[in-house]
């Protein structure tokens, strides 16, 4: 084939982004600034109100900034559980290197409800976790871990694991191992070397791993609606209540756009903060 | 200002044979030392031990006569430049060198003040500021080098350096990291697989084989004397020649080049001797004594033409002279020797 029909090749694939997410993308921000209808979903002419809603109102604030601390918690606890696995994982010698593979990679082999209802098992007041220290003797009446923000934390963390360790994993690896010799034979002890060496040479690792975690907890659906129950709901929750129970499709899109933005500036913010100057 | 002493060093991974195979070595502070030979010969590993990047497996390394074997790397004490120089991406040129200084807790003002001198002695001191992937393959290399520097370290270990530059800078560097060596005054171990490196730059060559060393001396000394076929051949061309001995004259081997005076082995009836291909003289035929030859091939490179020649016998020899006269394929030519160029090769390390 010619190079100029070349672009052809692109043609499918331009296409199903135009149809499934150009168009969805456009059509949820257009809808945010109509009117609601009543008994249809939009009456005529455009306005500001749906957002006034939401800024007017502290329930739509504070849940909309509880979704941002869960989303950035729930990056933190994989960061600090991740970053030394990972580390671990890019060593050269490692043996059973699949086996470890595949035990990180564990949780996206299971369907996300599955997970997700898991947890609930072992995270209710009835549940393993609670019955056995009680058994034990160490609390006497339910220790809340569901339908609160923490048994959110705790399933995303489990769920998004794998998207913390594998980039921060493939940094390592990159990493020339004479330089951390070079920083022995300079007189770095062990904890100097990781601090002053290994873990800024990863920053570009932990960097996207943090992004990552941080925009998929933020927009993830199933696992804090089922912790979560009725009883504290997330802001991706809620913009699912709005569409499909409510059925306020002006509002809901509101609700969804003002945590794009939020999420967006979140992540330009950290991404300045973290900027590397030599990369 | 170290002197380092290897005794019996030997390096054994799980299951295999020796790498490094009960080396001995005393290198007298302030010399530059050349370990030579060809890859898998021990040399980097030797080197990775006396950093200590490597267990030893047995054997000892003393620095000024202080055992070093259980000395962890952070505390020998040792400026080492890689063969890919390692430096740290994320840090500049200044950073990079006052890293070492900063892991001795050495004060801000005086860290300015050592990496500033160690810049200027590297020639560095306008990329202060570059990082790393600013600079050029030589630049890196002078940054590898004041940064194994500034530290003052008491051994310098050199890994391959030269091995990633092309062939000009290869050159000016040789000399840049000699006239270093000399002004700084530190005891350098320098590994290398290229025998011209080791000649032009070192005190002392130490050429290895299969974990051991073949032969450690002057390389004036390792050139004109190896001791074995194998070390004649690693720093340069030779001539081998499988002679008898002559039973009428005693203490003499038949050459193609007439009798030479050899020492009489204690079994046998022939030597090896080895002749530079460069102290072969190289005459039109007839134009006086000499012993007949044929130009059967040649190789015109500039400065030097090298010759193969063939004898009466069939056998051939290796001759490397100016290009003043020269010869074509097939010319009869007549080739004299200096008998005292001849020198007999013992047996192998």
């Amino acid at each position: 084939m010619r190079q100029r029909y070349a672009f052809l090749l692109l043609l499918p694939a331009g296409i199903l982004l135009t149809v499934f997410l150009a168009i969805p993308y456009v059509s949820v921000f257009l809808s945010a600034f109509r009117v609601p209808g009543e008994g249809t979903p939009y009456g005529d002419g455009y306005t500001l109100g749906n957002f006034a809603r939401i800024f007017t109102d502290w329930f739509y604030i504070g849940q909309a900034l509880n979704t941002m601390l869960i989303g950035a918690v729930t990056t933190l606890a994989t960061l600090i559980i991740g970053l030394p696995v990972a580390f671990q994982l890019a060593r050269p010698e490692l043996r059973l290197r699949g086996l470890f593979y595949g035990i990180v990679l564990s949780p996206l082999l299971v369907g996300i409800v599955i997970r997700s209802y898991g947890w609930t098992i072992l995270l209710g007041n009835n549940g393993v976790i609670n019955r056995t220290l009680r058994g034990w003797g160490w609390i006497d009446g339910p220790m809340p871990l569901m339908y609160n923000t923490l048994g959110i934390v705790i399933a995303l963390t489990h769920v998004f694991l794998p998207f913390m360790i594998l980039p921060i994993m493939s940094a390592v690896q990159g990493i020339d191992p004479s330089v951390a010799s070079a920083a022995r034979s300079l007189g770095a002890r062990r904890l100097s070397v990781i601090r002053r060496i290994l873990l800024p040479l990863a920053m570009p690792g932990i960097q996207s791993g943090c992004i990552l975690v941080f925009v998929l907890a933020l927009s993830s659906y199933v696992t804090p609606a089922l912790i979560g129950g009725l009883r504290v709901k997330t802001t991706a929750v809620t913009v699912v209540d709005a569409m499909i129970d409510t059925f306020q499709w002006p509002f809901g899109a509101a609700l969804a756009l003002t945590l794009s933005v939020l999420g967006g500036a979140s992540v330009l913010l950290f991404a300045r903060a973290t900027r590397m100057k030599w990369k | 200002m170290t002197e380092v002493r290897l005794n019996r060093l030997t390096k054994i991974y799980a299951g295999g044979k020796p790498a490094v195979d009960s080396i001995s070595l005393t290198i007298p502070t302030g010399q530059f030392v050349s370990l030579l030979g060809p890859s898998g010969c021990g040399k980097t590993t030797t080197l990775k031990m006396l950093a200590g990047f490597e267990e030893v497996t047995r054997g000892e390394i003393a620095f000024d006569g202080q055992d070093m074997v259980r000395v962890p790397a952070e505390d020998r004490d040792i400026g080492m430049v890689f063969q890919n120089y390692a430096l740290f991406p994320h840090m500049t040129v200044f950073q990079n060198l006052a890293f070492g200084l900063e892991m001795r807790r050495i004060g801000k003002a005086e860290i300015a003040r050592r990496v500033g001198e160690t810049l200027e002695m590297v020639q560095l001191s306008h990329l202060a500021d570059r990082y790393p992937a600013q600079l050029s393959g030589g630049q890196q290399q002078r940054v590898a080098i004041g940064r194994a520097l500034v530290i003052e370290p008491r051994i310098l270990l050199l890994d391959e350096p030269l091995a990633n530059l092309d062939a000009k800078l290869r050159e000016e560097m040789r000399v840049f990291i000699r006239d270093l060596q000399k002004r700084v005054g530190i005891t350098t171990i320098y590994v290398t697989h290229d025998q011209a490196e080791a000649m032009t730059m070192s005190d002392l060559v130490v050429v290895m084989f299969d974990g051991r060393i073949a032969q450690a001396g002057a390389p004036a000394e390792i050139y004109e004397r190896p001791k074995s076929a194998t070390v004649a051949g690693f720093v340069g061309q030779v001539n081998l020649i499988e002679a008898a001995l002559d039973p009428a004259s005693p203490g003499a081997a038949k050459t193609p080049f007439g009798p030479v005076p050899v020492q009489v082995p204690p079994v046998g009836d022939s030597v090896t001797l080895a002749l530079r291909p460069e102290a072969i003289d190289i005459a039109p035929a007839g134009a006086g004594p000499g012993t007949a030859a044929t130009v059967e091939s040649l190789q015109y490179s500039g400065a030097i033409v090298d010759y193969v020649l063939r004898f009466a016998d069939g056998s051939r020899a290796s001759v490397k002279t100016i290009p003043r006269h020269r010869f074509e394929t097939g010319q009869e030519v007549s080739l004299s020797v200096d008998p005292a160029r001849f020198w007999q090769l013992g047996r192998e390390y």
